[in-house]
């Protein structure tokens, strides 16, 4: 049978889940309910470093129609979470690194009994020294956020010999390139419901992640990961922001004490402070051109803050290494990269995994390139473009679908017909 | 806090409840009349998911009370189709691929729907307009446009 | 005065995480009626990978997409699925999709070779149907052949897992495979410039992207439309600010994303460049849909003014100060 001949692949077909959508039948976590359910809410931090030097939620426990409220001593399992780097607690023990660490939590029976209780627990911080920029982070005598250094990642990328290769170049750029801390503003705000009931907890939950979900809240509970299940409900909108945990863990822990089922809706607030954010990225670049237009030599040195947990960190370092250098044939890459740990709001995933940062970096050398060159900027990539056969800066041999000449012809073909 | 009475026509029904007057349309709505399709993504009538219709003007349910809509007709996604046939928008949203996670379509749609009740013949820039008050993070808005336009030309 | 300018930007992306292993798994059934049940751990998020998967299988059993039923992540339903992210689901999750229709399909082409008396490399599954690649006149349709199944107490059950041909990276050098396969993307941006008010308008935006095979091609348009307008946000406004730790701006009153009024026009090309590894050949576009757009407009707003922008977003303020370093030389 040819393999070209599809009778579905290809079809625009309605997307299995539209008639429920746009008859707004579809289920979002906040849309859960079930009989006898309770609300959660979190009392976070609202410093960024500090050892917790007194916390008291009598009065908020003495409040009627609250069912209780749970500290990290009421954690059965392991209080550490993380997709990568366990290292955020599931409630906060040893200290505070970020604002909006989640301390306490509680359940009641109304979302209003749950923000009277948050408001009548009291606290207070020892304060730690705060750091928010990547240069305190790594100086020597700064304190230390986890363990004994704030270095979060550190990589290094070398092909060829870039140092000859620049001393050969008739045209070399140099820049630094930053970019922003952004917020994934999925439109729905971080929810979930969890039961807890013949010995399963079940979440339901807004996510990206659910058997990542699994194997956390299985470990904040102390319970097999059969014990636990995740329901994916519909999801609105991620882009990487619904990667890490958000109320999954909390709600089910609630939900284990007390037997009940418990219910957590973030705010816009919460969930835009609370989830991981873009990292904000300074990338000096350096790129070497022969006269006839190929590209010789690129190096790079980035910097990134992570801000106080890993979470997605070392996926987001790793990715921008391998594609600073964009998609052409570079024969002498040189890479250096430093994340660092602060008490800035935690970075993670976010759509394109720091490769967005980069291609700003490469794409803004490959354009200065070629306005020095004086060559059209597709002419430019179409003769340094990946093919079957480019050996990339890491020595894979690219052997399968590589398109990047199409594209450019295909772009350029579109945009002389409507520009 | 003394509850109020509220009569209302909700989805062409006659409704009246007891509610608290601090009580916000969009928990009203959801909780007491059980109409979820009414989301809420901020809470300060920025992001138009909790769009209702209200007397035909599109309106944000988070930044109302309960006693506002005493004598109104309102209209959730749930009043739009009627004795289960689709409105004409539900069917383009769907055609156009204007739907991607759904969390801002029940308020997109009846964005809309309140435009093309006043104008059955919007421009591209008017229909532009009349979205601008929801937001949407999935779809960059192309397809959504393309769906009121095939609607306008059904 | 409004100044317009045009600018280019591309990209490459891997698909799947980093030099690690990131397997995914499906569950399926043919059910005696012909209707299906697929179960893929992959979370559908709004990008579609529900129907994607639905339509990889229905194309691999020769079945309708209309006789699958998805149920995915439910973790005590559906196998593993790792993270809807990294562009991977149609990749991976796709692949194992295919790989368990291929093994319900093992079992089903056997009783369909012995009723048709047919050898089982000769059998077509299409359109739900059954027949000879030699001979299509020898046919059975999908009913008969799961009444067929049936008689023969046989069931149509497969299971499907798949882990892109990845290596680890070295440490000290990060020589290795980080990707099994790459998609590619080029986009050209028109801008304006308003050089009283410094505001950047997107007008228009062409897209292209090697997506390698695309399975729905509504769906590809959606993700690189959704992603040209959240590069646009990315490109000149959006941005969190933050001062002792603490976000400023949580709330879209403060942190403003693009509305309908913002969007460009955007034209998507869709480039197919499939390859071996993916489901029919599909890679990923979640991901490049947004990247080159960002560069794309600042390339753009260069071209405009002549100001090669390092910093971002490019916000009224940065044009009206580089303009007036610009009058000042």
């Amino acid at each position: 049978m040819s393999d070209r001949d599809f009778t579905v692949i290809g079809q625009s077909v309605i997307r299995k889940e539209a008639l429920s959508k746009v008859l707004g039948e579809a289920k979002f976590a906040a849309d859960y309910k079930f009989d006898g359910m309770l609300y959660g809410g979190v009392f976070r931090s609202t410093v960024p470093h500090a050892a917790i030097k007194r916390f008291d939620a009598s009065k908020a426990l003495a409040l009627p129609g609250v069912a209780c409220v749970l500290t990290a001593k009421d954690i059965p399992g392991k209080n550490k979470t993380g997709i990568i780097i366990k290292d955020e607690p599931c409630l906060v023990d040893d200290k505070v690194r970020r604002v909006g660490d989640a301390i306490a939590l509680v359940a009641a029976d109304t979302p209003e009994r749950v923000h009277e209780a948050l408001d009548l627990m009291e606290i207070e911080y020892d304060l730690l020294e705060p750091i928010f920029t990547i240069e305190r982070a790594l100086e020597e005598d700064s304190p230390k956020i986890h363990g004994t250094t704030n270095i979060h990642a550190k990589k290094h990328l070398e092909c060829g010999d870039v140092d000859a290769a620049f001393a050969k170049c008739d045209v070399i750029v140099e820049n630094t390139y930053s970019t922003q801390m952004l917020s994934h503003m999925f439109i729905e705000p971080d929810a979930g419901v969890a039961t807890y009931k013949d010995k399963i907890i079940t979440v339901y939950a807004s996510t990206q992640n659910p058997h990542y979900d699994r194997s956390d809240v299985a470990g904040v509970l102390g319970l097999p990961s059969n014990r636990v299940r995740i329901v994916q409900v519909t999801t609105g909108g991620g882009f990487g922001g619904k990667l890490d945990i958000s109320v999954q863990c909390h709600i089910a822990l609630l939900a284990y004490h007390i037997g009940k089922p418990v219910k957590m809706v973030r705010s816009r607030t919460e969930s835009t402070i609370v989830s991981a954010k873009r990292h904000p990225m300074t990338m000096r670049a350096k790129t070497g051109a022969t006269k006839d237009g190929k590209i010789q030599a690129v190096e790079v040195f980035m910097t990134g803050d992570t801000g106080a947990y890993a979470s997605y960190g070392p996926a987001v370092i790793t990715r921008a290494v391998v594609h600073c250098m964009g998609p052409y044939e570079v024969p002498n890459v040189r890479v250096d990269a430093v994340f660092v740990y602060t008490n800035n709001p935690m970075s993670g995933a976010m759509r394109g995994f720091g490769v967005p940062q980069a291609a700003y970096c490469h794409e803004g050398q490959m354009n200065a390139i070629a306005k020095e060159l004086k060559m059209d900027p597709i002419e430019l990539r179409l003769l340094n473009a990946h093919r079957i056969g480019t050996t990339i800066a890491t020595g894979q041999v690219l052997t399968d679908s590589v398109g990047f000449k199409e594209t450019l012809l295909a772009a350029a073909a579109k945009a002389k017909e409507v520009m | 806090m003394e509850k109020i009475r509220v009569s209302f026509n909700l989805n062409n029904e006659d409704v009246t409840i007891e509610t608290f007057p601090n009580k916000r349309v969009v928990d009203m709505l959801r909780e007491d009349f059980g109409c979820t399709s009414v989301k809420e993504g901020c809470g300060e009538g920025e992001c138009g998911a909790c769009t209702v219709i209200r007397n035909g003007e599109p309106v944000t349910s988070c930044t109302m009370l309960a006693g506002q809509v005493a004598g109104d007709r309102i209209v959730t996604l749930e009043g739009l189709s009627k004795n289960g046939e689709l409105d004409i928008l539900q069917k383009t949203f769907m055609e156009a691929g204007a739907v991607q996670c759904g969390f801002c379509t029940p308020g997109m749609i009846l964005s809309a729907k309140a435009l093309l009740m006043k104008n059955p013949h919007p421009t591209r820039e008017e229909i532009r307009r009349a979205l601008s008050g929801n937001l949407c993070r999935c779809t960059g808005y192309t397809k959504i446009i393309k769906a009121v336009e095939m609607a306008i030309e059904e | 005065m409004k100044k317009r300018g045009r600018g280019v930007a591309s990209m490459w992306y891997g698909i799947g995480n980093t030099g690690l292993p990131n397997p995914a798994a499906a569950f399926i059934e043919v059910l005696s009626d012909t209707s299906v049940n697929l179960m893929v751990g992959c979370a559908d998020i709004g990008q579609g990978s529900t129907t994607a998967m639905a339509q990889i299988a229905a194309e691999e059993l020769g079945l309708d997409y209309e006789d699958i039923h998805v149920t995915s992540a439910d973790t005590m339903v559906t196998p593993e699925g790792g993270a809807t992210s990294a562009s991977r689901q149609t990749l991976i999750s796709g692949n194992a999709t295919k790989l368990a229709a291929r093994q319900a399909k093992g079992t089903l082409a056997e009783v369909a070779s012995g009723f048709l008396n047919v050898p089982e490399e000769d059998l077509i599954f299409r359109n739900r149907e059954i027949y000879s690649c030699k001979d299509n006149s020898v046919r059975m349709t999908y009913k008969e052949l799961m009444a067929e199944m049936k008689k023969h107490g046989r069931l149509a059950v497969g299971a499907g897992a798949y882990n892109p041909k990845t290596t680890y990276l070295d440490p000290q050098t990060m020589a290795g495979i980080p990707y099994e396969v790459y998609s590619y993307a080029t986009t050209i941006a028109e801008v304006e410039v308003d050089t009283e008010t410094g505001e950047v308008e997107v007008l228009k935006v062409v897209s292209a992207h090697d997506v390698g095979r695309s399975i729905n091609d509504v769906m590809v348009e959606g993700q690189i439309e959704g992603g040209v307008v959240m590069g646009e946000g990315f490109a000149v406004f959006e941005k969190v600010e933050y001062s002792n730790g603490v976000i400023k701006n949580p709330i879209f009153s403060k942190y403003l994303i693009p509305t309908a009024m913002d969007a460009p026009d955007i034209y998507s090309v869709v480039v197919e460049c499939e390859g071996e590894c993916g489901a029919y050949g599909a890679k990923g576009v979640g991901e490049p849909a947004l990247i080159p757009s960002i560069p794309a407009i600042a390339a753009a707003v260069e071209d405009a003014i002549g100001v090669h922008f390092t910093s971002l977003p490019i916000t009224p303020t940065d044009v009206l100060r580089e303009l007036d370093k610009q009058k000042e030389r």
